[in-house]
Formats: structure tokens, sequence, C-alpha cells
């Protein structure tokens, strides 16, 4: 008992340790399917992540905007990121979740297909996006590279960015 | 330190307030320079502001309005009559005193700001030569002003002992003490106060009338305090010279009846009743859903008791609290008379600022938010409205403009109008204007009504000032009086006639929180539209509609409305079969009115306007988005905007809504897709078993809803329904009903396949709209030649 119990006070002194030593060159990630693809945002701009509830349309936007919800008394737009990335609109399964994204006061719900899970990758890992759009213009931050994947790391800010 | 600190707060708020209302009161003195009651009244301000300054040890602000006091104190005494040149220092030195405080605001102390070149002034004409300096003497050797001012401040601080006898300190100490104790001392304080002050007011007067020998007018309005005997009276007495005392502001009464409040708490409590009005819309709702469920249980007539109770508490505590943000619009119409005066002065022209309606309340935050505006339409007025004296002679009107502000109530909301009587909005400039300088094409403006034309001073980078001056002619102004008001839901309106004049109304709501509301159904939508704009609702059948240059429109008793269908501004998908009535709510705005047409009118509520953020704001036709009982988001209808909408949209109101059915061409057998509704899976096994060699597609669902919900996504286009009646949740009957809304699925077969033979059963099932009943058991061999004949299978796929 008491072996295990310092296997794991060790482990979690090695984990801590670790995050000391190299808190400056990890990206804690929360990653997530749309499509066929795995995308991710920085778990820090994730305000929550809710299972899919009812919203509202709203006239005069984008299809990609699906409307707007009640998150416990605030009114927050509703996109979908199939629609968005110009797959076509799917009906809401199992695991579609909404995910609440935050900066400043920019909030929004997106609506995503499934998570994957979060995970932490090393600086040094992150690629520079693809060069088909001008810098700033991209929503694309960069492309971490895991063993068995790569996925597409998004700019939350241009995410919350109106650009209709 | 922290005893120092409330008194000064107290003493720098009471100050504000008097400095606002002697700005009004100095300008109206100019005009009438032999009204004793208001040099008394101005008179007594700068005498307060300069006891409590010396009292707190201000002395620059104590040097200031000692000389100030000394300039009025001579015109109150027939020595000095006010010319405007006079009035232009006591006017500097009444800005200077209000630096002065802003200083002492932000630093707790009156350093920084040089008073002498000023005092000089002042003191120039109380030396009785009634000439005024040219501010060059402001140049005079530091050392010499020092030696003055020293000079002076000893004289000072004599004079102040004459002016404000022991008493009167006493007084004004346990007045600035009372205050910050706490209630039961402060009442008793105030009563010791009161008792003392109110003689103490005409006691400064008439020392001063006993010394110079004035005029007997004054005694009629002050004698009578000192004669009344109870502390009940006195606080009467001033009010029955209201005119003599209000200036003042000093009625001892006010003491005990008002209390300070940080505005912050109120907008909190604000807040907390946006709460509090969601919370009982959800419970009213909650209430409905229980009285529908257990209806004529006892406890049902309890619950309704409490339901109906905190909803009317609910109802009034927001009344109330709002009433308490509630401000009188006269604290920004108050400076305006003095911003005139300097216009005049500043631009040469002769111009009068008539004000009506000055009581009129608003809420806080709406107040102010109107300032700004309200400067810009003034100033507008002013320099572009207002003609030059020569000009306005030739035109054969009176030399002196007239510009008129005046506030009223008008429903839910007041109105603020702005009048002037100058030239007038030229049409045909403001679109030539526009054009020259990109802001409209030219194809816009010819189709320009001339309200619309009117509007075009709004736009951002529009002047009509040949050049810019001081006053206006950058192009900003009035861009930003169009979107503060705005930002309170306000509505502008424009009317003007060319050489007659420009009149500009404002409304703008009461509150910009809570708004009362009218819920309308359109589809499976709802839209909330307040309750202010809407004049009043109608039901209708669509025959009265009619048509005219491809516009809805109906006759509204004498009138002719014309209509518009609120799926088609917002968009809505029509699904549901239209009915052949429709509700029209007829909406109001200025002498515009609209006809909406929509499906339902689901109630009214009141409801808590929340933004729908940065990312979709500013959303044509959209004001904002409420959250209702059940939890769900409403939007709300921006009834100004819906209008502008409106204009552009062609009826298809009459028109057949074609959702039609496309007939898709079936190519194979799998094209053919029915659903079979049935709970039990037995049974479904079955009938799929006899479909299947058809090779068709074949859906399930297990109840009524599901089938439904099988139906809203639209995944499949089916072609037939087999439908059990008995089912959960939903039965096949009810299923048939709904099914039967949707225009789309209008026409589907719906096939009851029960074990219910009765003939109410056969009967109940075509009144739902089902085409065939089979009953069970039944062969394959029926049920699959019942379905081919239902959906036209084409037999070379057998």
């Amino acid at each position: 008992m008491s072996d295990k119990l310092k296997q794991i006070i060790n482990k979690q002194n090695d984990q801590q340790n670790e995050t000391l030593d190299q808190s400056d060159d990890i990206v804690q990630l929360v990653g997530f399917i749309i499509g066929e693809e795995e995308y991710a945002v920085p778990i820090l701009s994730i305000q929550e992540i809710i299972k899919p509830i009812e919203w509202t349309r709203v006239p005069q936007t984008p299809q990609y905007v699906l409307g707007v919800f009640n998150l416990r008394g605030s009114v927050i737009p509703l996109i979908d990121l199939r629609v968005k990335f110009g797959l076509g609109a799917k009906n809401n399964d199992d695991e579609t979740r909404f995910f609440v994204l935050k900066q400043g006061d920019d909030v929004a719900g997106f609506v995503i297909d499934r998570l994957t899970m979060a995970l932490r990758i090393k600086k040094t890992d992150i690629g520079p996006a693809p060069e088909t759009r001008a810098g700033d213009e991209s929503m694309i931050d960069g492309v971490g590279k895991q063993a068995d994947r790569i996925l597409t790391i998004l700019k939350v800010n241009k995410l919350l960015e109106r650009d209709f | 330190m922290d005893e120092f600190q409330e008194i000064l707060q107290d003493f720098l708020v009471e100050s504000f307030e008097l400095v606002e209302k002697l700005d009004e009161d100095l300008v109206e003195l100019e005009n009438t320079p032999e009204d004793l009651e208001l040099l008394n009244g101005i008179f007594r301000v700068a005498h307060t502001v300069k006891g409590a300054s010396s009292f707190l040890n201000f002395d620059v602000l104590t040097h200031l309005t000692h000389h100030m006091e000394d300039v009025l104190n001579k015109a109150r005494h027939g020595d000095l009559i006010i010319t405007p040149d006079i009035m232009d220092v006591v006017l500097e030195s009444i800005d200077l005193m209000k630096a002065l405080l802003n200083t002492i605001r932000d630093t707790s102390a009156d350093a920084g700001i040089d008073v002498s070149g000023c005092v000089a002034r002042l003191d120039k004409i109380s030396g009785g030569t009634g000439e005024v300096d040219t501010p060059v003497s402001q140049a005079a050797p530091a050392q010499e002003e020092e030696v003055a001012s020293e000079v002076v401040e000893a004289e000072e601080d004599e004079l102040d002992y004459d002016n404000m006898s022991d008493d009167d300190v006493e007084a004004e100490i346990a007045r600035l003490l009372s205050q910050r104790q706490d209630e039961d001392k402060a009442k008793r304080a105030a009563k010791i106060a009161a008792g003392e002050k109110v003689p103490e007011a005409p006691s400064v007067s008439e020392e001063n009338e006993s010394e110079k020998e004035e005029t007997p007018k004054t005694k009629p309005v002050s004698t009578p305090v000192p004669v009344t005997p109870t502390p009940a009276v006195k606080v009467e007495t001033p009010k029955a010279n209201a005119k003599a005392a209000a200036p003042a502001k000093r009625a001892p009464a006010t003491v005990e009846q008002t209390i300070r409040v940080d505005v912050k708490r109120l907008d909190h409590l604000m807040n907390l009743i946006g709460e509090l009005v969601l919370a009982k819309n959800r419970l009213i709702k909650i209430n409905d859903d229980v009285e529908e469920r257990y209806e004529g249980e006892e406890f049902l007539e309890e619950l309704n008791q409490v339901v109906s109770i905190v909803s009317l508490v609910t109802t009034d505590l927001q009344i109330a609290v709002m009433k308490t943000r509630m401000l009188p619009i006269g604290k920004v119409f108050n400076k305006f008379p003095r911003m005139i005066r300097d216009l005049t002065r500043e631009l040469n022209k002769k111009m009068e600022l008539e004000i009506s309606g000055e009581d009129t309340e608003l809420d806080k935050s709406i107040v102010e938010e109107i300032g700004d505006p309200l400067v810009h339409i003034i100033r507008n007025s002013c320099d572009h409205g207002v003609e030059m004296p020569d000009v306005r002679l030739a035109a054969g009107k009176s030399e002196t403009g007239t510009i008129k502000l005046k506030a009223y109530n008008e429903g839910n909301a007041i109105v603020i109008q702005i009048d002037d009587d100058g030239k007038g909005l030229d049409v045909d400039m403001l679109k030539g204007k526009c054009v020259e300088k990109n802001l409209i094409t030219e194809k816009e403006a010819d189709n320009m009504s001339d309200k619309e034309a009117f509007a075009l001073i709004f736009k951002p980078g529009f002047s009509t000032a040949a050049a810019v001056t001081n006053v206006s002619g950058r192009g900003v102004g009035m861009d930003v009086v169009k979107t503060n008001i705005e930002k309170v839901n306000g509505i502008i309106d424009i009317d003007s006639e060319l050489s007659v004049g420009t009149s500009i109304k404002l409304k703008i709501p009461l509150t910009l929180a809570i708004i009362q509301a009218l819920l309308v159904g359109v589809q499976e939508e709802h839209y909330a539209i307040p309750l202010a704009s809407v004049l009043e609702t109608v039901r209708i059948s669509t025959d009265e509609i009619y048509t005219v240059e491809g516009r809805s429109v109906m006759r509204l008793r004498d009138d002719v409305l014309s209509l518009v269908h609120i799926g088609d501004i917002f968009e809505v998908e029509r699904i549901l079969d239209s009915s052949e009535h429709a509700y029209v709510v007829v909406l109001g705005l200025g002498t515009q009115k609209l006809g909406l047409i929509v499906d339902s009118l689901v109630g009214q509520e009141e409801i808590v306007i929340k933004s729908l953020g940065d990312y979709l704001k500013g959303i044509e036709g959209i004001a904002g988005a409420t959250i209702r009982g059940d939890g769900g988001v409403t939007l709300i209808v921006d009834v100004v905007a819906l209008m502008e909408i409106a204009k552009g949209v062609k009826a298809t109101v009459t028109s057949e809504s074609s959702a039609s059915q496309l007939t898709h061409e079936k190519t194979k057998a799998s094209d053919y897709t029915i659903m079979i509704v049935d709970d039990s899976k037995t049974d479904r096994m079955i009938m799929r078993k006899a479909l299947e060699p058809l090779g068709v597609t074949l859906v399930e669902a297990a109840d009524g809803q599901e089938a439904l919900n099988i139906l809203k996504q639209g995944d499949y286009n089916f072609d037939a329904m087999l439908v059990d009646i008995e089912m959960p949740r939903m039965d096949g009957y009810s299923l048939a009903t709904e099914i039967k809304k949707y225009n789309r699925y209008k026409n589907l077969p719906l096939i009851a396949v029960t074990s219910r033979t009765g003939k109410s059963d056969r009967m109940r099932g075509v009144e739902s709209g089902m085409v065939e009943y089979i009953t069970k058991p039944y062969s394959a061999d029926y049920l699959s030649s019942v379905v081919q004949r239902n959906v036209n299978f084409k037999s070379e796929f057998l």
C-alpha cells in the first residue's frame, strides 16, 4: 500500500518537476474532431464544454451562425464549425458538444463533432501554419505534431472574430 | 482624516449642485438685471461655497468666491448694474470656481489654478467703476499679487465674520457633521440645524439691508420666515416663497428626507431586479404547467395565490427601483442657457432659449447619455440653423432667433424636442453635399424622400458648414447624436421647412433594462415586439389581404395599411401550413404605420433586454434577446429597423407558399422510403418482413414523437408512413394531426395499422388524415399491395 502511495507521490513529483522545468515550452491544448480532421485550441481559452442544448435561430446571419443559446442567463452566439469549415451540416448526436470559448469579453459557443483529449505538446513540436494564406488572415495558428497524428491548432481570436 | 473626507464629499456634492443652478440663474439675471430674488439666490450660492470652503481651508477657492460675493453684493444693493461685460467676468469666475472644485475633487486641495487675474477684474468691478479690465492685467508682477491677495485675505476674515455670524458658522458645522452621523443622530442634529438655520438666511440679507438701507422690496420675502413658530411651518414657508428659496436649495427639510446613494448600488439593485423578473416569468410558466397537470387539486389555489403575489410585488419593486433611478431632465437642460449665451456672443447672433418640461424624469443612465447629443444638436441649431440678425430681418423674421427645448412624456417614452426658427434644411443642398462627398450615389439621392434626406445630416463625415468653425462643421457631431441616441434605443425624427425652421425629436424609452413586450409566433419561432410600438392587433382572414404594386395591404377601418410577413423579414422557413386566418400586429413609429403579419399571438410579457454580444451585434431588425420562462432565448424585434426593411420586402403573403413537393423521379426501388411507426418491435419486424421484398428503404420509429422528430430532421423524403394507433408518448391520431400541419407532408399517405377495429376508431383515423386503415392481423401480401398502391410503386421495379 505504502509502496503504491510512494510511487504515486513520486510520479506526481516527477510530473510537477516536469511542468516546472518545461512550463515555458509546453502548450496545453484540447483536441476535437470536425469532419475527418483533428483540431485543437489552448485549454485556457475554453470556458466550458457542454452537451448540446436548445438554441434560437438568428436571422440575417451566415449559415454557420446557428443562433444564440442561454448559458445560465447569458445569451451566447452558437457557431457550427462544420459549416464554417465548408463541410455539410450534421445532426447532433451523442458525441456532439458545444465548446464555449472565451477571450476577453468575447464569448461564443462552437459546435464540434467529437472531443478527443486534453494534451500537452512541446512548443518545438508545433510547426507553422501552411502558407496558403497571409499570416494574419489565417485561422490556423500552427500544426501540432504528435507521434501518431497531426492536429491543427486554431487561433481563438480569429474564431471569435465576426467575419460577416 | 476620514471625517474630513466625508465632509469634503458632502461639500463637493453640494457645491456642484449649487454651481449648476448658478449658471442658469446668471444667464437669466443678465436678461432681468433688476430681479432681486435671483440676485439674492446667486449671492447666497457664492456665500455658501465661500463659507464651506473657508471652513475646509481651501484658501484659493475662498479667495475667489469672496470677491465674487463682493461684486454680487454690490449688484444686489443696486450699486452696480450687471452689464454683459460684467457678466462675462462673473461667468469666468464661476468657471474658475468649477475648475477649482474639480481640482479639489481630484486632489483634495485647491492648488494649481491661478485666480489672481480674475480676482483683479472682479475687484475692479466692485471698485465701483463698473468697467471691466482687459485680461492684460493678468501680467501684473507676481509679488504684487501676492501682497494683494494677502491683504484681501486678511480683509476677508473680517468680512467673513461680518457676513457669517457665530450662529451661522455653528449651523454650518452642525449641518455638515450631522450628515455623516447615524440616522437617529442625524435627525436630531438636523432639527437643531433647522432651528438655527432657517433664520440664518434672512438674517444675512437683513443685516445687509439694514446696513445699506436697501429698498424694502426684499422684506416681504424674508420677514415671514422668522415669525413662523413651528419647524413644520418653517419648512413650508420657504416653499411658499419658492422663487426665493429655490436657488439656495437650503430648505432644512431636505437633510432629513433624502439620502445620497452610490449609483453603483442602484445599478446592482437594477440588475438583481432584472434577474428577479426572469425568475418570476419562469415561476409563472411552471405554475401554468402544474395547473394543467394537477387540475382540481387543492394546493393549486394556494400556489396560484403565492405566484400572483410574487409577480405583483416583483412588478411593484421594479417600478419602485426604476423610480429611484429617475432624474429630472432639467439636470441636463441646466447647462444650455449658459451655452446659448456664450454662443450668442461668439457667433454674433441673437438667440433665445426657451426651456419647458424640465421636470420630466428619465432613467439616470439615459440622462447621462443624452447630454452630449443635445449639446451637438443645439450647437448645430445655433450655428447652422439660426441666421445672422440682418438676414433674419431681411427675411421678415424677428431679429432674435428662438430655440425651443422641451421634454414631455409620450406613452412609455419621453420625447425631447429641439425646435429652431432658423433657415431650415435644404433637401437639395443636403443631397448635393452628400453626393459630392461620395456618401451616397446620385441614384440614391434621386429616390430619397425628404425625411430620408433630412436623416443625411447624421451621416459620419457630413457637414453643411462651408468652413470648420469653433462651434461646429467638423462633421462628427450629428453622427455622435445618432450613435448615442441609438445606444439608448431612442428614435430620432427630423422635420424641417425651408426658411421656417427645423424640429428634431428624440424619442427615448424611460428605462433601458426591462420592457413590456408582445410575444408573437411565426412557424415554430417566437419573437418579442416592444409593446410601446404596438398600436393594436387584429385578426384577419387571408382574403382580406390585397396586393397593390407587389406589396400586400389591408384595409384597417378607413386607412390602408401596408403589410409585411414577419417570416419574410426574418427569413423564416415556412414548414407549417399557414391557416386561413392571420394576426396583424399594427406597429406605430412617429407617423409611420406598418402591419406585421404573424401566425400567432403568444401574449404579453415583461422581458429583460440582453445584448447579443459583440459577435452578433448590429443585426438588422433585431434589438437584442431575452431569456424566457422556459429558459429559451427569444429575440427582440427592432421596430425602427423593421420598418426600414419592410420597405424593401415584396409581398409573398397571398401567393401560395411554395415549399413545393419536389417530386423526385424514382429510378430504383430503394428510392421509395417508408416509415414504420410502431411501439412493438415484433410488429415492426412483421411489417419490415412484408415490405422488404419490394426493395424499398425502410425507416423505423418507436412512437409518434420519434417519428415526428425524424420527419422534422428532413433526412429522408418519405413516400408513405405506416402508423400504429396505440403508442406511448404520442399516439397515431395525434401524430397524424401533427404531420398534416406541415406543408411539406400534407399529402404524405398515412396508413393506419392497428388492432382497433371499432367504427369510431376508423372515423377518428379518417378525421386525423389517415388514408388507409389496415387491421391486425393482416397478410404480408395485403400490406405490400396497400403500400404499393399508395406510393404509386412502379411495376417495373418488381
